[in-house]
């Protein structure tokens, strides 16, 4: 039986800028520059005022955990690939700049983490090239 | 002009649900199977004829399990019929009642006289063929986002943290909607449960335990709208369509970061009442969507029930059949089993049988109005996507 792999995101011409500034360890979100709102997940026009000048904006990697929940199970075969890692965290970010990611809290343990908990972006190696943005407490 | 009054749920089906096919070569029946077999249930319901539908309207609901591009038009030949007018549900599990507001605008423009609204989905005997990241899902699912339930365990944590929403506020909710399932011959799970159970049960996804969850089963369902003309010339007492409303793909401050502790029904729950013209304290019973008991208390909350964080309403309402707010009458989909979408019908045909006065030992005594809603497709950082509201009626 081949091994459970984890799902990837399929990249596309939209979101290649991200994942190429994370393969250089830069998060970056877009940005409008007629309206100034930041824009997220990545969309092909602003959402909030619908110009078109959306622009990849380095940001500061740091922000808080809005919430998260603790992995206790695969209930979908798309997380067959990580039945090795229960018990983990899926966590929402809120960046300082305002946008909110998903993603997943390392570096401590499931329960030490906490809403509001300080935390900032590193880079982990996901697959051949890709590197996915988490969070670690700082 | 509005729609109020002007259609009316004529006949209803539902094929008992089952969790077969999940072992290697056990049998199991396809979703065709499912889908003709409500359908064929809800025309005997209505006293109709399959040939009565031939130029008049199907609504069919697509699936989360059954990839099909062009799902109606399938539906359509498996049922063997030729509509007037083909309409699709693509709310996720919205769509049940999103095509009842539909199928009534259509009605009441005068396109056809007559809809059937059918749907049914076989998980568990015919799984899809597995899920691959894409658009929003490209940022959830390398992470090991587990679907539904993980998105919503984000929502509940929050909620509990702002509100001091409580396992004992949620269980009380799990416990009556089994207690009223334990009443309903319909219902798959009917043991009664205890708080305790509720708050034992397993983590699945820290805060969602099992007993927040529904559950996937096979099945199908159906009802049929008719013009408030014809519906008076069926069999079955009419139910009355009074309002109705969507909120799609809400956003509570800026779309990067909205608040997802606000759902879309509070927008579409205004626009129903006031389409109804009816009040808060008319509503004899809710029929509220519930993939998970914690999105039953926010409804509850948004609908206008009570205000928002108010755990002391949680504590002190009595849900039940005979309570001042009843709620989930036949048990919910947690308790009657989610044929994928399908499951989006199971509060609009319970509706129908407390207003029709099919409610056995759970009905709601003198009942005239109900509240039913739908919700679907959770999006990335946010609660459910789709939500609809209906306000059904026995009189206009």
């Amino acid at each position: 039986m081949a091994e459970a792999i984890k799902p990837l995101p399929g990249i596309t011409s939209l979101t290649r800028p991200f994942w190429e500034a994370a393969k250089g360890g830069t998060l970056t979100v877009q940005r409008c520059a007629a309206c100034g709102a930041f824009v997220w997940c990545p969309r092909p026009r602003c959402t909030e005022c619908g110009a078109d000048r959306l622009e990849w904006t380095p940001v500061s990697g740091r922000g808080t955990v809005y919430s998260f929940t603790v992995i206790r199970q695969i209930t979908q075969r798309s997380g067959d690939g990580f039945a090795g890692e229960i018990p983990y965290v899926v966590a929402w970010i809120d960046l300082e700049e305002g946008p909110r990611l998903c993603s997943n809290v390392v570096g401590c343990p499931a329960d030490a983490v906490a809403i509001g908990m300080a935390v900032e972006v590193i880079f982990e190696e996901g697959g051949k090239d890709l590197w996915l943005p988490k969070f670690r407490p700082r | 002009m509005s729609i109020k009054g002007k259609a009316a749920i004529v006949g209803c089906g539902e094929t008992p649900v089952d969790r077969q096919g999940q072992k290697p070569g056990e049998p199991g029946r396809s979703t065709a199977q499912y889908l003709s077999w409500a359908a064929r249930l809800a025309l005997e319901d209505a006293g109709l004829t399959l040939r009565d539908f031939d130029g008049q309207g199907l609504a069919a609901l697509y699936t989360a399990n059954y990839g099909q591009p062009f799902w109606p038009e399938e539906a359509a030949e498996i049922l063997g019929v030729s509509p007037g007018l083909l309409m699709a549900g693509g709310n996720g599990g919205a769509s049940a009642v999103s095509v009842l507001g539909q199928a009534a605008a259509a009605i009441h423009a005068g396109l056809v006289d007559l809809v059937l609204c059918v749907a049914a989905s076989a998980p568990l005997a015919e799984p899809h063929s597995g899920v691959s990241a894409e658009d929003t899902r490209d940022f959830e699912l390398p992470y090991g986002m587990m679907g539904p339930n993980s998105r919503i365990a984000l929502v509940m944590r929050r909620h509990m943290y702002e509100y001091g929403t409580s396992l004992d506020h949620l269980g009380k909710l799990a416990v009556t909607a089994r207690y009223h399932a334990s009443l309903n011959p319909g219902a798959y799970l009917k043991e009664p449960i205890t708080l305790e159970d509720y708050k034992s049960s397993r983590l699945i996804a820290d805060p969602i335990r099992l007993l927040d969850c529904v559950m996937p089963a096979n099945g199908g369902k159906a009802f049929i709208l008719a013009s408030a003309e014809r519906a008076r010339s069926l069999p079955k007492r009419p139910v009355y369509l009074l309002g109705f409303s969507e909120k799609d793909n809400p956003s509570y401050g800026p779309r990067s970061h909205s608040d997802p502790l606000v759902m879309g029904v509070r927008e579409a729950g205004e626009r129903a009442f006031a389409m109804a013209g009816v009040a808060h304290g008319d509503i004899d019973f809710l029929a509220l969507y519930d993939d998970y008991v914690i999105i039953v208390l926010m409804q509850i909350e948004d609908l206008g029930f009570c205000r928002k964080g108010d755990t002391r309403f949680f504590e002190t309402t009595d849900f039940s059949f005979q309570g001042e707010l009843p709620i989930q009458t036949g048990g919910g989909i947690i308790n009657c089993g989610q044929p994928s979408t399908a499951g989006g019908m199971v509060h609009i045909l319970e509706a129908v049988r407390q207003l029709r006065g099919e409610g056995g030992k759970r009905q709601v005594k003198d009942a005239k109005i109900g509240l039913v809603t739908g919700l679907g497709a959770v999006a990335y950082g946010k609660n459910l996507g789709c939500t609809a509201v209906a306000i059904l009626g026995n009189e206009t």
